[in-house]
């Protein structure tokens, strides 16, 4: 691997492969760019219930992420948002609708449907996996939640209950029961999502998942399954369960990693980025800028204990946020951003990054750049630092992902952006 | 019984043991105030020899009777007393001398040999001494006492608040507590026993006696790690900071002594921390860079004792206290002072006090008899729940990765106690305890405690973020480095992908109902200890092995 990193000219380095690095990658190369993604590890993709969330609280529950988004821009500024027209969003989902051919999307910016989460909470999302649609609260019918005995990260009765309380207090009830199966595992009482989503791809196995199904359904019932039908064969799965059960079935995320719906969308986005001739390097890291006379002429990749200085014409910094490590705090609470050393803006030492209340406000939580509208990082005069660098996703300060349900959104609308930026500049 | 910390259930076994009629009231959970708040080190004596000889004799002595009694809450560590850079070199001599003095054995290792058993400690030390320091578990201590306890006949009702201790003249009569769901049970007694610790004041101050107990806050930090596998302690006067504990899967640094005015309501400050992680830094070389999981304090029970010296005991480091003698109250005795190496010495002496207000005299049995899981006399090894696992791999389900914590063992502790909270789950298995602080198994033990019904959606949502609430309050103020990143994941899990914000809205939550009472106090004894005056509730036992 590192072998390719030293011996072919690139255009762009992409550092990261999440989704915003991978919706960048993919765009660049597929423009005729060459590019090497260079990744630390897998990226948090493959963690994310991979549902595109736009902006699903402001606080206030969002309906419309589409006709939300202006005001809330204008109310943040300092957002990712705030450089994301309705017009590139809705560009960047069609995008990537078209190039996720393995596993397919549903849904648009115009609206949230609601899905139930791992707990029973209705979560607004705006575009989803098919294999999760089903269970669109604003319009399902009476609900089936069924769990798999061996899965210990799902839990229907929890599920139904709060589902049922919690769509009662929206205003629109939706019944819900759960029910247990145990389909045979081998005699193995542990089984994670992942292998559990290999097993699911054995026909066999899937017979004894719906023998189970069928006679637990009534005839007005969607079934709703954690998110481990298959991985690389998610679609037909869902569509045989479907089809052999005579109901619609909806996959509801499981909320420890891996997530298999992660998996799939970033494997989808890996094999594209493969097809149109991208380089992925993974198990290395940015050591910082190559410069030459103060320009940005490459970065300094630490591969195997040895760093190597690599050119560029181009970066797209997609290093992640506070979680992934592409925004880095010490011990007295100086921020950092490790891969090319960019000024990061948060709480300073001594200055307050937490609150005592868990769902406080965190000063902490917003850290990361800023960036110009072109999403170049600037330094504290307002100035992009580098112009030939671009920042995507949640190494972008500003954001509060998590709550506002925006994390997937902004990454792949700044990814989009970060390609588009730079494929103007190469005309 | 009054509090429910190692003194307390020591106190209700000891005397269960004797025969007594006992029941014991506790405002939270068993162990919920100084106890569970401790780093864990089982004191060789070796800290005190040189300033406090008495102490040291204690802490020696019941070191031996614990290893022989409660082996399986000790892991055998041992430990060192090295000297480090900013010690007095000739502290090491006086403390040898201490050592032989109040017979503690201590042996001068070279410092090579020393570096060779533990090689994080810091390599610019000059001496080191052995010595049988050890490391105990608390919680496990007052869940296998509470159990023998119950066994022996006594009543432990943990999430009673005592509300009043009830006088007749100059005589207290008993207490009244109230429960969980706010229902009242009066206990009355022939004897009660003040063992609050650091809220002990305020339980005399009910009885109309003054007891001067001034908290003394103690902070203690945990790595994520074992950087070392003995009890480290600097050779020099007992300093703050000056004890590294490695207990179960992590490392402890303690601690800090500052008067608080209020055990419940104090501060951990920045500074405290950072004095914590230098002081691990000059113990250990790199500590301050390693993954911090927790900080947390606990108080300890400073006695100020301005009274005529007859009416208390001899030693200094604890003291009984006859309020008869004291304040021309009966039938009330206060234990306090103390620590928790010496928590079964203190119970004796209790009991022991206890039987003169009878006028009886019966022998404790504690020095001899061993806790459950400790009659084999093996101690705790920190392999043993892998050895576990590595039994059950594919039969059972792993519910905390962290700790080790299998579902058998989730369930039955969920069984044995009326709508447990999370919190409660994590301190009798250490669920939660590990790298992830709960982000991996919270989501689990609420959804099983569910399906399983011992709490309704609306409780086991509660239950979710009460634990998502107390567990930021020990993360937030020293969150850094990889384990910031490690609290993001966890709040992607609940906040992002579980969305707990928006978890439906509940109403306040609804009185407990009462367990099926499991064991009665036995009525044989000569001290009567019988709920009155409540309804069907009052009896309710807090199952709480």
């Amino acid at each position: 691997m590192s072998e390719q990193l030293h011996t072919s000219p690139v255009d762009v380095i992409v550092l990261g492969a999440g989704m915003a690095g991978l919706v960048a990658a993919v765009r660049l190369a597929e423009a005729g760019l060459r590019v090497t993604t260079v990744a630390k590890g897998y990226g948090s993709l493959r963690l994310s219930p991979a549902t595109i969330d736009i902006l699903g609280y402001r606080p206030d529950p969002v309906d419309s992420p589409a006709r939300a988004l202006p005001g809330f821009a204008a109310a943040h500024p300092e957002h990712p948002y705030a450089q994301i027209s309705p017009a590139l969003l809705a560009e960047a989902v069609q995008w990537l609708k078209e190039h996720v051919e393995t596993y397919a999307y549903v849904g648009d910016p115009d609206a949230n449907m609601l899905l139930s989460t791992a707990i029973g909470v209705p979560r607004p999302s705006a575009v989803v996996p098919e294999t999760m649609a089903a269970g669109d609260l604003r319009s399902a019918g009476p609900l089936l939640i069924a769990g798999i005995g061996v899965l210990k990260d799902f839990h229907p009765s929890l599920v139904a209950e709060n589902l049922e309380a919690a769509t009662a207090a929206r205003g629109r009830a939706v019944r819900a029961r759960p029910v247990l199966l145990n389909p045979p595992t081998d005699g193995d009482a542990d089984v994670g999502a992942l292998a559990l989503a290999r097993r699911f791809e054995d026909a066999a196995f899937r017979a004894a998942v719906v023998a189970e199904l069928r006679a637990a359904v009534t005839g007005e019932e969607a079934i709703g399954l954690p998110a481990v039908l298959g991985l690389d064969q998610a679609r037909s799965v869902w569509a045989e369960l479907q089809q052999a059960t005579g109901r619609p079935v909806f996959e509801i995320p499981t909320p420890v990693p891996p997530s298999v719906p992660g998996l799939r969308l970033a494997r989808a986005l890996q094999d594209r980025l493969r097809r149109v001739g991208g380089r992925f390097v993974l198990g290395a890291e940015a050591a910082g800028p190559e410069l030459r006379n103060s320009e940005l002429v490459g970065v300094r990749i630490r591969a195997a204990a040895r760093v190597t200085p690599r050119t560029c014409r181009w970066v797209v910094l997609a290093t992640g946020g506070l979680s992934a490590g592409g925004i880095g705090v010490d011990a007295t609470g100086a921020l950092s951003e490790p891969a090319l050393g960019l000024p990061v803006h948060g709480p300073s030492p001594g200055e307050t990054g937490f609150l005592p209340g868990y769902l406080g406000d965190h000063p902490m939580e917003t850290a990361g750049l800023r960036v110009d509208s072109s999403l170049r990082p600037v330094g504290p005069d307002g100035e992009p630092v580098y112009p030939n660098v671009y920042a995507a996703g949640a190494v972008i300060g500003g954001a509060r992902p998590w709550r506002e349900k925006s994390g997937d959104g902004i990454s792949l609308s700044t990814g989009y952006l970060a390609a588009e930026a730079i494929l103007k500049e190469a005309g | 019984m009054i509090g429910g910390g190692t003194t307390g259930v020591g106190v209700a076994r000891d005397a269960a043991m004797r025969g007594f009629s006992t029941i014991l009231v506790e405002r939270g959970d068993l162990a919920t105030g100084t106890t569970g708040r401790f780093h864990g080190l089982l004191h060789s004596g070796g800290r005190y020899a040189v300033k406090d000889p008495q102490a040291a004799r204690e802490c020696i002595g019941e070191n031996k009777i614990l290893r022989r009694i409660a082996a399986d809450c000790i892991e055998d560590t041992g430990g060192l007393f090295v000297t480090t850079p900013i010690d007095d070199p000739a502290y090491a001599d006086r403390f040898i001398t201490a050592c032989q003095d109040t017979g503690i054995p201590a042996e001068e290792i070279g410092v090579a040999e020393a570096l060779r058993r533990e090689p994080r400690v810091n390599p610019r030390i000059t001496r080191a001494l052995v010595v049988p320091d050890a490391t105990i578990d608390a919680w496990k201590t007052v869940w296998t006492c509470a159990r023998s306890a119950t066994e022996y006949g006594a009543k432990i009702l943990p999430y009673h608040e005592v509300t009043a201790v009830t006088r007749d003249g100059d005589r207290v009569t008993g207490i009244v507590a109230r429960g969980r769901g706010g229902e009242q049970v009066q206990i009355r007694a022939q004897v009660t026993v003040n063992a609050a610790g650091a809220w002990g004041g305020r339980i005399a101050a009910m009885a109309g006696c003054q007891v001067k107990i001034s908290p003394g806050k103690g902070i203690m930090v945990a790595a994520n790690h074992r950087l070392v596998q003995t009890v480290v302690n600097r050779c020099d006067m007992p300093a703050d900071g000056d004890i590294l504990v490695p207990i179960r899967t992590v490392s402890v640094i303690g601690t800090t002594d500052i008067t608080v005015s209020d055990p419940d309501h104090w501060e951990i400050t920045r500074a405290e921390i950072d004095q914590m992680l230098q002081s691990g830094e000059n113990l250990v070389p790199g500590f301050a860079a390693s993954r911090m999981l927790r900080v947390w304090g606990g108080v300890r029970p400073l006695f100020q004792d301005d009274a005529p010296a007859e009416t208390r005991d001899v030693t200094r480091a604890h003291a009984v206290l006859d309020h008869r003698k004291r304040d021309g109250v009966a039938g009330f005795l206060t234990i306090t002072g103390g620590k928790l190496c010496t928590f079964r010495l203190m119970a004796q002496d209790v009991v022991d006090a206890v039987c003169t207000v009878l006028g009886t005299t019966r022998a404790s049995r504690t020095a001899d008899e061993p806790l459950p899981d400790s009659q084999d006399q093996r101690f705790y090894q920190l392999g043993s729940r892998l050895a576990e696992r590595e039994q059950t791999l594919l039969d059972e389900q792993l519910i905390c990765e962290c700790e080790l914590v299998r579902r058998g063992r989730l369930e039955d502790e969920m069984a044995r106690r009326p709508a447990p909270s999370l919190d409660d789950l994590r301190r009798a298995l250490r669920l939660g305890m590990g790298p992830c602080q709960g982000g991996f198994c919270m989501y689990r033990a609420a959804g099983i405690l569910h399906q399983l019904k011992h709490l309704s959606a609306a409780e086991a949502d509660q239950a979710l973020m009460a634990f998502l609430e107390e567990r930021w309050k020990g993360v937030y103020p020293l969150l850094h480095g990889d384990q910031l990143r490690q609290a993001w994941l966890d709040d992607w899990i609940f906040q992002g992908v579980l969305d707990v914000e928006h978890l439906p809205p509940t109403a306040p939550a609804p009185p407990q109902e009462a367990a099926p009472q499991e064991a009665g106090p036995q009525e044989a004894g000569p001290q009567e200890a019988a709920p009155q005056e409540a309804g069907p509730r009052e009896t309710a036992t807090g199952r709480a092995t």
